[in-house]
């Protein structure tokens, strides 16, 4: 029999002991499917999260906040005084009727906690483009440790500071995704193995008998590696389903929402899914292969033959 | 063909179930095994096939060291060995079309080629209408024949049978012993565990006599031709080309 023939059995073999043991092979399918859809969800948002890092680093800038009220010309001096700084490419002057206009076109349901309480109720800022966005050289923050200090400013914002921050969620979250993935597949794969050594074993009349009449070894394990395969691959489909569903979920509510833009700006590339798919696929097979390693296949085949 | 050298076999529990036991059966033989309840006659037809390995001795099969076979050569020695077990052994969730064609399926064979294999081998012993049913479905004795179908599907060079005649009655069991002379003219080496005494008596040909693990006997009876069994011949049925139609569908 060709190898190919014999992949063909396999599998039809396989299939047709998923259809019978429908239920049993479920449990399996779905662990798979969870383990795979915690990491890839884990993964999903953190790359989208880091992806939101990236495009923020180049964008990264320094924002002296002033006190409120403070004077037009007295803003344009400080700025003029910044300007002189050392690693400092440029400063803008955000004046506080700017501000608030900025808050209000960035969040319009708020707009009116903004309006009409006579003064403006955002400081003037100063934002410091540094010469080098992802750096910064030893003089320049002690330079911006000395504004923090003076009576006309009320607080330095360093956008690095909180970005490094955010990288640091990132990569645990990156972390704790892989590990409880991880984990997750390798209850998958015994959960997987346990459910083909009871078909195994629920089989085990017919194995002795294509023992007896000669089959290969590789003829009596392939359906049941096919099965596992099958049950893996299946897991792998439904977690890249329910992870595109769960993308398209948060867009189709919302868009434009910050978690959407954060969390499902961008979904598994097909390369990305099919290696999902496959870890899936691979882990069955692996826990197929394991669950029938040690084992005979067979009990009868030392057993007294019945009188 | 099959040759044993001193020959003994202990299970785990201490019982002895042969010792010392050799004999040669040459090719085409047609051998009767013989010997009261737990002589040891199905212990020694389970080494043949390699089912079990012997405690000593040696045994060769077709020129071939049973015992020192490497495993993965095991397949292709039994798929020259038709065995019929005291018990049957058929799958009751599988067609006795299913059941019969086990060996052609790890061989290949297309579908009908199987079923055309499938319905000679029962035919031959009567059962090609059965085609179909379930093991359940069948008789003692039908199971029985079934059995004798999957031993024979593909013309083994050796034809191991354990009480094969155990579950009939009188005529059928002269239906099937016939069928097991006529498979063994056509060159097949048949070796026949039974009971039956009479039935040893009438067939002749030889016989070895087990007696608690002991070959005591190995004689040479007078022996008859299968013409010239007188057994009914009608629940047999007639020779003739093989009606396809009868076959299951796929993937019966
Ligand atoms: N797997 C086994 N483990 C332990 N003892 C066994 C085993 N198989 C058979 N025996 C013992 O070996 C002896 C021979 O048994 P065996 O089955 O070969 O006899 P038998 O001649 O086939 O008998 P019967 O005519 O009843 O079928 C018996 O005493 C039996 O109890
Ligand atoms: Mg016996």
């Amino acid at each position: 029999m060709s190898f190919l023939q014999a992949l063909r059995a396999f599998f039809r073999e396989a299939a047709i002991n998923l259809a019978r043991g429908w239920k049993v092979s479920l449990v399996a399918v779905l662990t798979i499917t969870l383990s795979l859809f915690v990491g890839g969800a884990f993964l999903l948002v953190s790359g989208n999260l880091l992806a939101s890092v990236e495009r923020w680093r180049g964008e990264m800038r320094v924002v002296v906040y002033l006190q409120p009220g403070m004077a037009e010309d007295r803003v344009e001096a400080l700025a003029g005084e910044l300007r002189r700084g050392p690693g400092i490419a440029g400063v803008e002057t955000v004046s506080a009727v700017a501000a608030r206009e900025r808050f209000q076109e960035a969040f319009p349901s708020l707009s009116d906690l903004v309006e009409g309480m006579g003064d403006e109720p955002l400081p003037p800022s100063l934002e410091v483009t540094p010469a080098d966005p992802a750096h910064r050289p030893p003089e320049l923050r002690a330079f911006l440790d000395s504004w923090r200090r003076r009576p006309e400013v009320s607080m330095v914002d360093d956008d690095r500071e909180w970005l490094g921050q955010l990288e640091n969620v990132v990569a645990l979250l990156r972390a704790v995704g892989l590990a409880l993935g991880v984990g997750l597949l390798v209850a998958a794969i015994f959960t997987i193995g346990s459910v083909i050594r009871l078909t195994a074993y629920l089989h085990s009349d017919e194995i002795s008998i294509l023992r007896l009449v000669g089959a290969t070894e590789f003829y009596i394990r392939g359906p049941f590696y096919a099965e596992g395969f099958l049950q893996g691959l299946l897991g792998g489909f439904l977690a890249t389903g329910f992870l595109w569903a769960g993308s398209a979920l948060l867009h189709a509510q919302n868009p434009d929402a910050l978690l959407t833009r954060l969390l499902a700006a961008r979904f598994l590339t097909p390369a990305e899914a099919a290696a999902l798919v496959g870890l899936g696929a691979g882990a069955g097979l692996v826990g197929a292969i394991a669950s029938l390693r040690r084992e005979r296949l067979t009990v009868a085949e030392n057993e007294p033959a019945a009188e | 063909m099959i040759q044993f050298f001193q020959v003994s076999k202990r299970y785990p529990g201490g019982q002895t179930a042969l010792d010392r036991v050799s004999f040669d059966i040459a090719r085409g033989q047609f051998v009767f095994l013989t010997g009261a309840s737990g002589a040891g006659k199905t212990s020694l037809l389970r080494l043949i096939f390699r089912e079990d390995v012997p405690s000593e001795g040696q045994i060769l099969v077709n020129g071939r060291n049973v015992s020192s076979i490497p495993p993965q050569k095991i397949p292709y020695l039994r798929r020259t060995i038709g065995v019929v077990f005291q018990d049957f052994r058929l799958i009751s969730r599988k067609t006795v079309f299913e059941n019969v064609t086990y060996l052609p399926r790890i061989l290949g064979t297309d579908l009908t080629s199987q079923k055309k294999l499938a319905y000679q081998a029962l035919r031959r012993v009567g059962l090609a209408h059965r085609l179909n049913a379930f093991p359940l479905e069948l008789s003692g004795g039908e199971q029985q024949r079934v059995a004798i179908a999957r031993a024979l599907i593909h013309e083994p060079e050796i034809l191991i049978a354990d009480e094969p005649t155990g579950n009939l009655d009188p005529e059928l069991s002269w239906d099937i012993l016939r069928l097991f002379l006529e498979v063994n003219l056509r060159g097949t080496t048949v070796l026949l565990a039974t009971h039956d005494r009479e039935m040893i008596q009438r067939v002749g040909r030889r016989v070895l006599t087990l007696d608690a693990g002991r070959l005591i006997l190995d004689q040479e009876l007078q022996g008859i031709d299968p013409p010239r069994l007188e057994a009914p011949a009608e629940a047999l049925e007639p020779p003739g080309p093989p009606v396809l139609e009868a076959a299951p569908e796929a993937g019966a």
